[in-house]
């Protein structure tokens, strides 16, 4: 078993579960005008992976910024691996050693190559040799899947690749903790994936950390813990389960559900469909639908409100027509709900029809309900 | 998202190519309609490009139905470079049986 943990040198080093890395006591920030964090007291456990989520301007960066020293507390202490780095007598430099930092951004000298950026500070501050440097740059850079871009430039990268190369440098100067500032917000879409993998990976050799972000279906797949930041705090802390499918308080409540749903009213024939598609195709990428459920829902908006439910209203005067959008995680199923008024209406209601003969067959199940005057026509992907 | 749609045309002889590129939707519909219009006499082989193509909706439908229909009369037509999305909508509208589509 040694040579596993060879291996994993640094990744997973020392301690175990239980020892405290980070402990928090009544942390405040303050800038003019703002109080983005008010009194904030907890504690970081080895080991733990924590997704920080919240609307946005609520401290989460703050509170990352703070634990790295990069802004000074107002008020209060912060404890790391024992050392009060909130004591003026703290030597910042060794500290934030034991912390990797990863910001939206890629950060990498643009004039040195991919494997030089890895070594530079392995170096100068671990003060390895450089055939050592060398070594174990290439060993992350396998890792990753860009060992073949270790002589490369950083401009000829592409975003993703240039994130996995900054996280890799991180890795390699082996912090006990890497905090991640939503490391995947400046990217193409098409490559977030590459690098929530990579931090994916550390989660699963032990690596702690903490990671503001936006993609909670990653959140909630990877994280020990989350904190939810609000009202000039953490508002509530629990695990992946609690947060995202039993919230305990209100403010949580109304952001977990916003994130699951996508509601629109009000609709009438001068509506903007390609903003609705543009809408649609958000949200979807935000809970990680795939392109084909992404397809279906705008099919679903063109081919039945567009094409059957707002005409019908024009005829029949105001129909009330609202959709909402939800989508389980858990049954992985998106549901379409369109509700209006007005006599029982089926929008599919011709079999013959080449817009219902579309959705039935690309969708699960389609159902239309008429009860106290409102329909309901679910469509199910 | 691209919300538009961009059609590049090419003429060789008697054959045309058209290569859509972005979302044939009711918005975007009428443009293909009045393009093939405008270049559809005289073409013995008309060839529509899809490899671009993210999404087919009922009104994109109902324009190739109705260029079909023409071709049928003067020459062949062929959809080429179908993705399997857009696949799936020629499969459960029959459409695959009616046209000669080119799988991506
Ligand atoms: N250097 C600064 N000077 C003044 N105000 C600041 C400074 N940095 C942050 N703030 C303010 O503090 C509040 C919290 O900011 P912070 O960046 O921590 O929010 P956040 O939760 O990370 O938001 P987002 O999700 O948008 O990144 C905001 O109101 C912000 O305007
Ligand atoms: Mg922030």
């Amino acid at each position: 078993m040694t040579a596993d943990k060879d291996g994993m040198r640094g990744i997973c080093a020392g301690g175990s579960r239980d020892t405290s890395m980070i402990s928090i006591r009544h942390l405040c920030k303050e800038y003019p005008g703002v109080t983005p964090l008010r009194d904030v007291s907890v504690e970081i456990k080895k080991g733990e992976v924590i997704s920080i989520i919240g609307p946005s301007g609520t401290g989460k960066s703050t509170l990352l910024r703070c634990i790295n020293l990069l802004e000074t507390p107002t008020k209060g202490e912060i404890t790391v691996g024992g050392v009060v780095t909130t004591d003026k007598k703290c030597k910042v430099n060794l500290v934030r050693r034991k912390m990797g930092m990863v910001f939206q951004s890629f950060n990498l000298f643009a004039h040195k190559t991919i494997i030089e950026n890895i070594m530079m500070g392995q170096v100068d501050l671990l003060l390895r040799s450089r055939q050592e440097a060398y070594d174990r740059g290439m060993e992350l850079l396998r890792t990753i899947g860009l060992a073949d871009k270790a002589l490369a430039y950083p401009d000829e990268l592409s975003g993703g690749q240039k994130q996995r190369a900054a996280i890799a440098r991180t890795v390699a100067m082996e912090p006990e903790i890497i905090l991640f500032d939503e490391p995947t917000s400046a990217l193409d879409p098409t490559m977030v994936g590459e690098v929530l993998s990579v931090i994916r990976g550390l989660a699963g050799q032990g690596m702690t950390m903490m990671i503001v972000t936006h993609e909670m279906k990653f959140a909630r797949d990877v994280s020990t813990r989350i904190f939810y930041m609000d009202e000039g705090g953490i508002y509530e802390d629990g695990t992946p389960e609690q947060i995202f499918e039993h919230p305990k308080r209100e403010r949580t409540r109304i952001f977990i559900r916003q994130l699951k749903v996508l509601h629109v009213e009000n609709l009438t024939r001068g509506f903007d469909f390609p903003a609705f598609m543009t809408q649609l195709e958000e949200f979807g990428r935000k809970q990680q639908l795939s392109q084909r459920q992404i397809y279906t829902m705008q099919l679903a908006v063109e081919e039945a409100l567009m094409l059957k439910l707002l005409p019908a209203a024009g005829e029949a005067g105001k129909m009330d027509i609202s959709v909402d959008v939800e989508y389980s995680e858990r049954e992985e199923l998106v549901q379409m709900r369109f509700s209006y008024s007005g006599p029982s209406f089926h929008p599919f209601g011709s079999e013959e029809d080449l817009s219902g003969r579309m959705i039935k067959g690309i969708s699960k199940k389609m159902e239309h309900k008429y009860a106290d005057g409102v329909n309901h026509f679910v469509i199910s992907i | 998202m691209v919300i538009n749609m961009k059609i590049t045309k090419t003429q060789n002889g008697n054959s045309l190519c058209l290569a859509l590129e972005g979302r044939l939707d009711t918005n975007t519909a009428p443009e293909l309609e009045n393009a093939i219009k405008g270049s559809i006499d005289g073409v013995g082989e008309l060839t529509i490009d899809m490899t671009a193509l993210d999404y087919l909706s009922s009104a994109g439908l109902r324009v190739l139905l109705g260029t079909q229909k023409i071709m049928n009369k003067q020459g062949s037509m062929r959809v080429t470079h179908v993705n399997d999305t857009i696949m799936e909508i020629f499969e459960v509208t029959g459409f695959a049986d009616i046209l000669t589509i080119e799988k991506a």
